[in-house]
């Protein structure tokens, strides 16, 4: 399985950024384990829904999951995402490499 | 020198009408006089009547909260309240002192009660989330980020993106600009010129001397001379390895069309946005002197007056015709809007552009006469007030 995080948006919206790849194949077991049980809970909690759509500057975040042949994009944004799709971004961004 | 009486004496009504104008400078001169007048006369009244001039400490009510690293507002802890102490955490207190500077900002340039002009409390949250490069505005609140020392040091340490943010609450409580497009990227230019103007109004410079940059004091830390962006020169604000070129366009034939998505940034409101930020730039230098005081004045005017789908066009036409309600048909500042806006390429309507004549240098001048001179009367007003105060207090002493 690999999952793509992109980041966009934000105050510095202009500025590029590059996406960041993990790949269950070539991370430790217990990692592995970890992404896929945080990936499947994310995709099982619905997204927020009633949002006001007042937020400015906020972070967007694509989270593309391909597994299987098959391509799952979440995307959700600052503050509004779910505690599902909040954790999962949280072991994303705490486990890609620096830039 | 023999003074004339007649400059001397400024009827009350006078001095009220002098209590609402929007130079912060003529209306302190006015209420010094009035108080003066007013502990003379022992009249309770005349302080009720100018109590809504003076400064309203209990509206605009500062509370900053603390997410401790939390990608969530909710169970943030309460840091630092308008009544208490200081906190030990100094991202607390630099969003806590940034929301005064720019309440109080808002109050004595444009008279402005907080965000809705109603005294909306200003709450602010800090640390929010681990390493967050940003700061945004959730229709309720500013919240900032600690940045990853890389792309950003502590956003809340930045008193123009504060302003930038406590801007947006103001466009919503005005124009309502919608967040995409030519309309978002305004919305964008508003944030940017208020924030930069609540920076240039705290540090008291004028158009000339202000660095109109956003974020120079926490974008890429380790690299110095750069910013998030430039209302002088979009497109030059950074240009390194690692973040790319700022790629803001500073005219319209550079507007670059993005689609409407998280992923296109609402179609550019972020990159386009350089344009409009550029033509508030040139009229400000083109007016001269303190840019809250003059294209300051026309923008947000021309913000209160536009709807919510304005286009660049539209705002332009805005701007022109409040520069002309204030400032007069045919003034150098209505020229120098005028002369902005051709400099991004965009046309007033109905102008034809053989009148884009070019603008005096001296178009100020004018202004700062009569404010030295109205400066001179209240003093010299107050001198005498003050004499009598002497006189009455000897015989009261003598009786």
């Amino acid at each position: 399985m690999k999952v793509t995080l992109e980041t966009y948006g934000g105050l510095a919206a202009a500025v590029r950024r590059r996406p960041q790849t993990l790949d269950t194949s070539t991370l430790p077991e217990t990692d592995a384990a970890e992404l896929t049980r945080l990936v499947t809970t994310a995709e099982a909690t619905p997204p927020p829904t009633g949002s006001d759509g007042l937020a400015r500057d906020a972070m967007t975040y694509a989270i593309t999951v391909e597994d299987n042949g098959g391509t799952t994009v979440l995307e959700q944004s600052d503050p509004t995402m779910t505690p599902a799709f909040a954790a999962l971004l949280r072991w994303l961004k705490t486990h890609s490499a620096p830039r | 020198m023999r003074t004339r009486p007649i400059n001397c004496i400024i009827p009350p009504y006078i001095l009220d009408k002098l209590l609402e104008s929007p130079d912060s400078d003529i209306r302190q001169a006015a209420l010094d006089t009035l108080l003066t007048t007013a502990r003379l006369r022992g009249e309770r009244a005349v302080r009720a009547s100018i109590a809504g001039a003076a400064a309203t400490p209990g509206d605009g009510r500062r509370t900053v909260f603390d997410c401790d690293g939390a990608a969530s507002l909710r169970g943030a802890a309460l840091a630092r309240t308008e009544d208490g102490p200081a906190s030990s955490d100094t991202a607390v207190n630099q969003a806590f002192d940034g929301l005064g500077v720019i309440r109080d900002f808002y109050q004595e340039v444009f008279h402005r009660n907080s965000i809705d002009d109603q005294g909306m409390r200003l709450d602010g949250y800090v640390h929010f989330d681990v390493q967050f490069n940003n700061a945004f505005w959730d229709g309720q609140q500013m919240v900032f980020g600690d940045g990853d020392g890389q792309e950003f040091s502590n956003l809340a340490g930045s008193l123009d993106v504060n302003g930038h943010e406590v801007t947006h609450g103001v466009t919503e409580n005005t124009a309502g600009l919608e967040y995409h497009n030519q309309s978002g990227a305004l919305n964008e230019s508003i944030s940017d010129v208020f924030g930069s103007l609540v920076k240039q109004w705290k540090l008291k410079q004028t158009a000339e001397e202000a660095d109109w940059q956003i974020g120079a004091d926490v974008w890429t830390p380790g690299i110095t001379g750069d910013a998030l962006r430039s209302l002088k020169a979009p497109g030059q604000a950074y240009n390194n390895p690692q973040f790319g070129k700022d790629p803001q366009p500073d005219r319209m034939s550079k507007f670059i069309h993005l689609p409407d998505t998280p992923r296109g940034d609402s179609g550019g409101v972020h990159i386009n946005s350089g344009i409009p930020n550029k033509a508030f730039y040139l009229a400000a230098v083109g007016i001269g002197g303190f840019a809250w005081e003059g294209a300051g004045r026309i923008w947000y005017d021309a913000l209160r007056a536009s709807t919510a789908d304005a286009t660049f066009q539209d705002f332009a036409d805005t701007t022109y015709q409040k520069a002309g309600d204030l400032f007069g048909v045919g003034s150098s500042e209505q020229a120098a809007v005028l002369a902005a806006w051709a400099g991004v390429e965009v046309q007033i309507s109905g102008v034809p552009k053989a009148r884009a004549f070019a603008v005096s240098g001296n178009g100020a001048v004018g202004r700062e006469d009569g404010l030295a001179a109205l400066s001179r009367q209240l003093g010299e007003l107050n001198a005498k007030v003050s004499g009598l105060a002497r006189d009455i207090a000897a015989l009261k002493g003598s009786t």
